[in-house]
């Protein structure tokens, strides 16, 4: 992408507020939502900046994986990722095959060993990183232009020459074992870990982080089998974005991965669960702690729901940004904790809804009951018509500053492939975000901010927020261990 | 190491690592510098890549401005810049730049104190007007004071009371300087965030948030003129206050290392922290402590985790690296001390890699690795309005250079290995340094049994 044809795509369209704006200018009387007073004095634009994701150039490299290429030429750096199909909710329950896969697969090949690995990457100016998430098994890079072809080369050995070195997995192993250690003095840690598990229980998704005897099980031929099987570019995919055209990159990417082929793992079969019924109050003892850790919320939606757009409006409503109601009331007007926030994660495998803060032992009643009378009002009051204006505008116009990198875009193309929307999806989000009426997002905050079914997980000093918590339901009490205590 | 056999090393290490090849040249960030007769200074950079820009404001004060008893008062002070002046309300501030799909924060060090949005292009006097009416006309009031404390105290909470390592980090910042400007930490006590009052605020709004005190940087899709214009209208009749007097920071100097341990109830796991005293950043030194941070210990290249991580498997994690300060400084090395091992043993084995440093060789690959990571990060600057924004503003107000971030990746290229163990000898010596041991509370549990139950 040019300059000057990003320069048009952005150019400005009057929003239609601004000719109602023009006619009725805004009110000169001072203005208050909770938390925060308006003078309405500040100059402000009332155009919304149109923007127009780029689209990346798509062809197929002859081993069927897919291409995607947008082009811009901001910095002189280039960013690739390989993609293939490969979930880490396929591995059994705590033993992180997939990514104790990807972690060596740094660490040694047929002809370079961790420690020349590194070297090489610091002397490039390059980064490789192998993932795994819920869908795709990627490696991704990044380097400067003119050292494209020799971080290439070091990345396709990393992709097809790895030797899983056993000692290199045996200190690997041995990291993460202090690491695992390290993390539960985290009280954020230990309030994710018992949500997840409240969300997802008795499968793979309750796993924040594998445990330490998962990762005691693990073996040199458990991640051989599983890069033999995985790692195959049937049903992948390969992004670049950056400093040079697609036409440059196809053949040298045709040349590194001509002989690649076959299909590797099944997607997992996670069915998505609904709702927990009830009040669920889960308490974590960390002696010691001077601060309440609170993670809130229940199941809601996946990101083919119907209801994902009203949903956007809802969040930033009610917990996106400072601008919301939970920051202006928990935050400014009450002053209970530094930050709060709430969000919805909607993928093909998670669809929970959560509100996080932290507030200071002596507050831990009182922020909770402020967090569940504003869950409340937004399920039981229409939002406002300037408060419901603010969010969507503000969904809208952030647009304009993620065109600052194309990541943005680029990831924006692979949501349409991955979840088969239509292909002008985020061309007419604009639209979407303004058709969202106060009615709109009533129902879905009804439907999902969830209230009388709701898990709490408060991460604290039990000795001095047990009774306060048991004024909000049944309390059950867990270790910073992660065992459940019985009392 | 004799020569032959240096020469020998090199070409092996040649041989295995891939040469880089040539690099096209950076164009220098461009941008105009201009100083109101207020006594502002205005940095304007274009770059209209994207439809947005940025604004940074850098105050001249930070935490070492701070008197005995105040502490922590120019991080709340920072938090008072958001409750509103004359024309904005409590809180409009942040409201209205999120509102209007734009992004902003504040933040405070020791040396000074930043403010920053990001908005779409058509926003440039909402921004403009912001920053200038704060800067113009604080609200000053109990009230306002008494709701940022709160906030300010749950943050000190959340970041350290609440953490492990959080108290000895601030023990060890207080073991570090002898002077009272860095020796207390940015965040502050309870207790003095108690005893702040309006008074405070008044007086320290008007000594250190005048024109002349303060750099106001503007970059992206903007046009200079008609921006300077826009800068001149809303922040030209600010008026002008004696300059704050400079502080002194200048340290005592150590004639013996310092040492201490500390018990930390919420910790689970041994921590090392090391700091070796150094000159201010402007010092001409400073370029090649910067290379010998990196080769020590940045990435998995770097001799201390090729050591100590990777070989003797001391420390889960390791890191090291020099501080920039307006005043003397810290070379800081630290390390997460893996289950079942002594700090002591993992202190002796990172000191041997430190003692070795003046004498063992630094490769024309540890060398190629420090520029490359120079002209990765002088790319990184390119990649985002925000960041060059800070950086002018930054540069200019800690060092009088806006122009440091075009000529760093040269004053780096230009370190040699003689450099890197000539300030390796100077800085990194026993008697230059700071040690602190944080230790697993008695209280603390016990590691998780293989049969246990998640």
């Amino acid at each position: 992408m040019t300059r000057t044809s990003l320069a048009i795509l952005t150019s400005l369209m009057l929003a239609s507020s601004l000719l109602i704006a023009q006619e009725s200018p805004r009110s000169q009387q001072p203005t208050d939502f909770t938390g925060v007073q308006l003078k309405n004095k500040t100059p402000i634009s009332n155009e919304i900046l149109k923007v127009k994701f780029p689209r990346p150039i798509e062809s197929r490299l002859k081993n069927g994986m897919e291409l995607l290429v947008l082009e811009e030429h901001r910095s002189p750096t280039i960013q690739v990722e390989i993609a293939v199909p490969a979930s880490s909710l396929n591995d059994p329950e705590g033993v992180p095959i997939s990514s104790a896969t990807t972690a060596l697969m740094r660490l040694g090949t047929k002809t370079r060993d961790a420690k020349t690995i590194a070297e090489s990457l610091a002397a490039l100016g390059g980064t490789i990183f192998f993932g795994v998430g819920d869908r795709y098994a990627t490696v991704r890079f990044s380097t400067l232009t003119e050292n494209l072809d020799a971080v290439l080369a070091l990345a396709s050995d990393l992709l097809f020459n790895p030797t899983f070195p056993q000692d290199e997995l045996d200190k690997w192993k041995n990291q993460q074992l202090s690491q695992l250690q390290l993390v539960r003095s985290q009280p954020d840690f230990l309030a994710t870990e018992r949500f997840a598990e409240a969300m997802y229980p008795g499968d793979r998704r309750s796993f924040v982080l594998p445990s330490a005897d998962g990762v005691r099980k693990l073996t040199r031929e458990m991640l051989v089998a599983y890069y033999q099987q995985t790692y195959r570019p049937e049903g992948g995919r390969i992004t670049v974005l950056g400093d040079i055209s697609a036409k440059e990159i196809a053949p040298k990417l045709e040349a590194l991965l001509a002989d690649w082929k076959g299909a590797g793992s099944k997607p997992p079969d996670l069915p998505l669960p609904g709702a927990t019924k009830g009040r669920r109050i889960v308490l974590v003892h960390r002696p010691n702690s001077v601060q309440t850790a609170f993670y809130v919320g229940n199941h809601a939606i996946d990101r083919l729901s119907p209801d994902y757009i009203p949903v956007q409006v809802l969040n930033r409503v009610l917990g996106g940004g400072p601008a919301s109601r939970l920051f202006r009331n928990i935050r400014e007007a009450k002053g209970y904790t530094y930050g709060i926030s709430s969000g919805f994660s909607a993928s093909r495998y998670f669809n929970h809804f959560s509100s996080q803060t932290s507030v200071r032992t002596e507050v831990t009643g009182d922020a909770l009951r402020e967090l569940l009378k504003e869950f409340a009002t937004i399920r039981n009051q229409p939002v406002p018509a300037d408060e419901l204006e603010n969010a969507k505008r503000a969904l809208v116009a952030s647009f304009a500053l993620s065109t600052e990198n194309q990541a943005t875009a680029l990831s924006n193309a692979t949501q349409i492939k991955e979840y088969g929307f239509p292909a002008d999806y985020w061309d007419t989000y604009p639209e979407k975000i303004a058709a969202v009426t106060a009615a709109d997002v009533q129902r879905v905050a009804q439907k999902y901010v969830p209230l009388d079914d709701l898990v709490i997980v408060a991460v604290g000093d039990a000795t001095k927020i047990r009774s306060v918590l048991a004024e909000f339901g049944p309390v059950e009490e867990w270790d910073s261990e992660g065992k459940r205590v019985t009392r | 190491m004799p020569a032959a056999r240096l020469m020998a090393c090199l070409v092996t290490l040649g041989l295995l690592t891939a040469t880089p090849f040539a690099q096209s040249a950076l164009k220098p960030i461009a941008f105009s510098d201009t100083r109101l007769s207020n006594g502002l200074r205005v940095i304007i950079s274009e770059d209209h890549y994207a439809p947005v820009f940025a604004i940074a404001v850098s105050y001249a004060v930070g935490s070492k401005d701070e008197r005995a008893g105040r502490t922590g008062f120019a991080h709340l002070f920072e938090h008072m810049m958001f409750k509103g002046s004359d024309n904005v309300g409590a809180g409009e501030h942040f409201f209205l730049v999120f509102n209007y799909g734009g992004s902003m924060n504040g933040t405070t060090s020791t040396d000074r104190t930043l403010y920053y949005e990001i908005l779409p292009k058509n926003q440039l006097d909402m921004g403009l007007f912001l920053e200038s009416d704060r800067m113009k006309s604080l609200a000053i009031t109990k009230e306002n004071l008494d709701n940022q404390r709160q906030a300010v105290q749950e943050e000190r909470r959340l970041r350290l009371d609440n953490q492990p390592y959080g108290k000895s980090q601030e023990r060890f910042n207080e073991m570090a300087f002898d002077n009272f400007a860095y020796k207390h930490s940015v965040i502050g006590s309870m207790e003095d965030l108690n005893a702040a009052g309006v008074e405070d605020v008044a007086s320290f709004f008007r000594t250190y948030y005048a024109p002349n005190n303060a750099v106001l940087a503007l970059v992206g899709d903007l046009d200079t003129k008609t921006t300077l214009a826009k800068v001149e209208k809303y922040f030209g009749a600010i008026p002008r206050q004696p300059s704050p007097k400079p502080v002194d920071l200048a340290e005592p100097g150590i004639k013996a290392e310092r040492r201490e341990s500390m018990v930390d109830p919420l910790a689970r796991l041994p921590q090392l922290a090391m700091g070796y005293k150094i000159p201010p950043a402007s010092h001409a030194d400073y370029p090649a402590l910067s290379a010998l941070g990196q080769i020590l210990g940045g990435g998995e290249s770097s001799r201390l985790y090729q050591a100590i991580v990777k070989e003797k498997e001391l420390c889960t994690g390791t890191g090291a690296g020099s501080g920039a300060r307006m005043g003397p400084s810290l070379f800081n090395v630290t390390c997460s001390v893996r289950a079942g091992k002594d700090i002591k043993e993992a202190e002796t084995a990172i000191s041997e890699v430190l003692a070795a440093a003046p004498t063992a060789p630094v490769t024309e690959q540890e060398l190629q690795r420090v520029r490359t990571s120079a002209r990765r990060s002088a790319v990184g600057l390119r990649e985002s309005a925000l960041s060059r924004a800070v950086s002018l503003a930054d540069d200019a107000v800690l060092y009088n250079d806006p122009n440091r971030s075009n000529t760093w990746p040269a004053r780096m290229a230009a370190v040699t290995a003689a450099d890197v163990q000539r300030v390796a000898r100077t800085y990194l010596r026993t008697d230059n340094r700071i040690v602190m041991h944080t230790l697993p509370g008695a209280a603390a549990p016990q590691p998780p049994t293989p049969t246990q139950t998640r």
